[in-house]
């Protein structure tokens, strides 16, 4: 959601704060306000807001709450109210139908004789700044007054679309087509306004079939609210996210669409001119009732743990025009989401503001009784043993290309590809394919091991097993670590495959209780194929062979060093000298920097 | 076993058991097993044992090798128990070269760290299984069918719309909270692996790694929670760190508190590390929602809780300096086989 400042200081013609501090105080009431940029010569904001505050997705809600926290009084939009016996009455009712129950409220009414015209300055700039590009100046101020309210509204060209609306779920057309041109093909459960003979509009996207364009003379504007729950699916099966949806899949304010509708009427009547030549047309088969909520006024310091008097309760919820009848409030009709006592106490508290909450006083240490399973124990002694007996840890995809059993393999039926759409069964073909990757890079992965859940479908029912995967390039070695970590008697939950092992871990004994090593090792991510090479010193006498590989490490440095070995040493009975031989092997460098680096560490020439 | 062999196991078996050391105990192994050891010399002399006696002389140097094996490895074990930091098993294949540690994966290391902080705090360790159902994904979280908080995930399905796999460590609360609903308080903290169905890129992951605490109990308050998160924060990424909280909407909690740390970066004033807001966003947290305390059947009128909950992955990856969150699952990810 764009703001602009200039905009919002019109309904809060006290607010005088500087942009960074309305960004910071936006953010901390729960507007989330990443940054503020120049456009067209005003300050907007760009805000994250909250999917429960369909209101401030207009001017008009986070003026609201802005009044609210600064205490500063809002301003009201004056203009001449048009509704139900206050419009032209003496013109006729308009021949509209609304044939769904997802329809919550729709005011219509039509405007004839108008001068459509490119839109003024200061609308174009409006637009601009909120992303779009300007139309002309009815389309623009539908938006404009989408904005301000947060309430989609749309205008007919009536010369297209006839007088004739109908809201209904589609009745059996096949395509649609939008103000952009984009085709879409409808489902059968898509929410439509359309006249006898064609679709002209869904309720989140205005059709190309009845486009307001400049030599537009008569136009119908609607404002509607509809079932949240069918614009988010009709969104999403479409694929399809305009500025309208996302508002009309939030809950937003029936009551609210007199005064925004009024708004917009006059606003055409001022900039295109014409006659209103309708009736207002207002379906509003089921008012809005508002919640009366019992609220105890010690509650929100009790939840937030500091003292909030009970004065600041009830100068808060005043602000927020909530009814206070003592301890009974009745919200206002524009937030829909304050239902129960802890919608108040956090409207409260937020007011109030978190920072005025310590952040020093964690909760105590308290003997609470142990609940952890024992299996997260035994997963954290096998990690320690393992580690312990040089293993490296890795982690896999849960989500593999292919079955080891097709009558038990779990199927996801939305991955994330076509062809990882498999939960795993086994760890073993996922540590081979590390093996592979190792290799590729020329690392020499001696073992490594991963803990991770394996799945399974049995007789309709999912089981997860926790399993232990481990590799090792010594056979041998690998049968004796593998009984190192479970007991000879559970040799029955062991899988040898070459040179990998699979345990499933659920069957064995688990340690009561067990407490895990913290460690700090480094970890690597490997960009390009360890290079190894090789290096001959000579020496006058025998070495020290640690020693030597930590001096030639330290000269080579962390950051290009992976491993040196001596791999040979030659005592030389003529020269009574001793070569070593050294295998460096260095990551993340290319060729030749890497030979650069040996030939000079080691001084070949 | 002949007697030789036998005396020979027997001594061998008085020297191991002696060793203190890592490098005493290999040292022996060089010389007992190691290349031109004694096994290896015994091996060579079977040419000089009779036809007949051949057999059973390789079969009792075969077990000779394999008790002296096991009784090093015993005793490796033992030195190792009397050492802060485990010692290395030494590779074979090359003259010399340092001991190889072995690592625990870095998503581990941060989710030990955060545990043992947890555990002094009386937290238990918990988990939970990741195929769910959308009442324990969903429904019990205050998110029912057709809310827009769904749209903030999306979920991978095993069979939608019922069974799907876990979007968010907070399903493991609806799970804890089930279950031990009538074992109060609690105290309990998890890690976990959660999926959402993204494009895997070097930012993006379908699997990635959240930790998330919980407590229930009697008169708990917001000072509580952000005095518990700010000792996390503390403890991960030092004293000095700067975490504002603010107001968020999580549907599962209220009221909703983000926590934002100060940019390490630019210290507040914004870059693009930060996206020129001066703030990180570091994960989200709350009262639990009355709803969900009672979905699980806890009494709201004496009960109350806290959760908070942050994604392990980025932290992890600026700690480890790694760019590439692909490379966490698997992949370039790999460890150096000593520290040099």
């Amino acid at each position: 959601m764009k703001l602009i400042y200039s905009q919002l200081q019109k309904l809060l013609p006290s607010l005088n704060v500087e942009p960074q501090k309305l960004r910071d105080d936006l953010t901390m009431i729960g507007h989330f306000t990443n940054f503020f940029e120049e456009i067209e010569g005003e300050i907007v904001f760009d805000l994250d807001i909250k999917v429960n505050r369909g209101d401030c997705l207009g001017y008009y809600g986070l003026a609201k709450d802005l009044s609210v926290y600064y205490n500063i009084p809002l301003k009201k939009i004056e203009s001449p109210l048009f509704q139900g016996e206050g419009g032209a009455k003496h013109l006729g009712v308009l021949p509209i139908q609304v044939s769904t129950d997802k329809v919550k409220r729709v005011m219509a009414i039509k405007i004839s004789e108008i001068n459509n015209t490119e839109s003024p300055d200061w609308l174009k700039k409006f637009i601009k700044c909120h992303g779009n590009n300007p139309i002309n100046t009815i389309v623009d101020l539908t938006n404009y007054i989408m904005f301000l309210y947060g309430i989609p509204n749309h205008a007919f060209d009536t010369a297209k679309s006839t007088d004739n609306l109908i809201w209904q779920i589609n009745p059996s057309y096949k395509e649609f087509i939008s103000l952009d041109g984009t085709k879409l093909e409808l489902n059968s459960n898509i929410l439509m306004i359309n006249n006898l003979k064609k679709p002209l509009s869904l309720s989140f996207w205005g059709g190309e079939a009845c486009a307001i364009d400049i030599n537009t003379k008569e136009i119908i504007i609607e404002m509607a609210v509809y079932d949240q729950a069918t614009i988010r699916q009709n969104s999403r099966q479409l694929k399809s996210v305009t500025e309208a949806a996302t508002r009309l899949e939030k809950l937003l304010d029936s009551e609210l669409i007199p005064t925004a509708f009024s708004h917009l009427i006059d606003l055409i009547l001022k900039n295109v001119g014409g006659q209103i030549s309708s009736e207002v047309f207002d379906y509003y088969p089921q008012k809005v009732s508002l919640p009366q909520i019992k609220f105890n006024y010690n509650k929100p310091s009790q939840v937030s743990g500091i003292e909030i008097s009970k004065d600041f309760c009830v100068s808060c919820l005043t602000r927020l025009d909530c009814q206070i009848q003592d301890d009974l409030i009745t919200p206002p009709s524009i937030r829909p989401d304050i239902n129960i006592e802890a919608d108040l106490v956090e409207e409260v508290v937020r007011f109030y503001g978190y920072q005025n909450i310590p952040t020093n006083e964690p909760v105590t240490s308290k003997d609470v009784p142990d609940i952890t399973p024992k299996e997260i124990y035994l997963i954290d002694q096998l990690k320690d043993k393992l580690v312990d007996l040089g293993y490296d840890e890795i982690l896999t995809w849960p989500l593999v290309s292919s079955s080891v059993d097709s009558d038990t393999v779990i199927t996801t039926q939305n991955s994330i590809n076509t062809e990882s759409i498999y939960l795993r069964q086994s760890l073993i073909p996922a540590l081979k394919q590390q093996l592979d990757q190792y290799q590729r890079l020329k690392l020499n992965a001696t073992q490594f091991f991963e803990i991770g859940k394996i799945f399974f479908q049995i007789n309709n029912e999912y089981i997860e097993k926790n399993s232990l995967g481990i590799y090792n390039s010594d056979i041998n070695a690998l049968r004796q670590d593998a009984l190192q970590c479970v007991s000879n008697s559970n040799l029955e939950n062991m899988v040898f495959d070459g040179n990998f092992v699979e345990i499933i871990l659920d069957n064995l004994s688990k340690p009561n209780i067990y407490t895990p090593k913290t460690t700090d090792y480094n970890a690597y991510e490997l960009t390009s194929q360890i290079i190894t090479l090789d290096a001959n010193v000579v020496f006058d006498k025998m070495q020290d062979s640690e020693k030597l590989i930590k001096d030639y490490s330290q000269k080579i440095g962390k950051n290009n060093l992976w491993q040196l070995v001596i791999s040979d040493i030659f005592s030389d009975p003529k020269t009574s000298k001793f070569r070593y031989t050294f295998k460096a092997s260095y990551f993340n460098l290319d060729d030749k920097t890497a030979k650069e680096i040996h030939a000079s560490v080691f001084e070949l020439k | 076993m002949s007697q030789d062999l036998e005396e020979i196991l027997k001594q061998s078996i008085d020297k191991i058991s002696q060793s203190s050391t890592d490098q005493e105990l290999e040292n022996i192994r060089v010389e007992l097993l190691g290349r031109n050891g004694l096994i290896n010399k015994l091996f060579s002399d079977i040419k000089d044992v009779p036809a007949e006696n051949r057999k059973q002389y390789g079969a009792d140097l075969n077990r000779l090798k394999q008790e002296l094996e096991s009784s090093i490895e015993n005793q490796s074990n033992s030195v190792r128990a009397n050492h802060d930091s485990p010692p290395p098993v030494l590779q074979k294949q090359n003259l010399f070269e340092l001991p190889k540690l072995g690592h625990l994966h870095p998503l581990t290391q941060t989710e030990r760290q955060l545990n043992a902080l947890f555990k002094k705090l009386g937290f238990s360790i918990y988990n939970s299984p990741e195929i769910v159902t959308d009442e324990f994904n969903f429904e019990r979280l205050n998110v029912p069918k057709n809310h827009p908080a769904r749209d903030m995930q999306d979920s991978i399905y095993i069979k939608e719309p019922d069974y799907l796999l876990r979007t968010q460590t907070s399903t493991i609360e609806s799970y804890l909270l089930k279950t031990k609903s009538k074992e109060l308080p609690i105290r309990a903290a998890f890690p976990g692996s959660v999926f959402r169905n993204e494009k895997v890129n070097r930012s993006n992951h379908f699997v990635f790694h959240q930790y998330q605490a919980v407590v229930v109990d009697k008169g708990l308050t917001m000072k509580d929670l952000i005095g518990t998160m700010d000792l996390m924060f503390k403890t991960l990424y030092g004293p000095d760190i700067v975490v504002r909280y603010r107001c968020k909407y999580y549907p599962e909690v209220e009221p909703g508190v983000g926590p934002d740390m100060q940019c390490f970066n630019c210290h507040g004033v914004g870059c693009p590390l930060c996206k020129y807001a001066g703030w990180i966003e570091m994960g989200g947290s709350g009262m639990i929602h009355p709803k969900v305390l009672q979905a699980a059947e806890i009494d709201t009128n004496i009960w109350s809780g806290f959760a908070f909950g942050m994604g392990l992955d980025r932290w992890t990856m600026a700690q480890k300096n790694i760019k590439d969150i692909r490379t966490l699952m698997g992949s370039n990810l790999a460890y150096k086989p000593n520290e040099l």
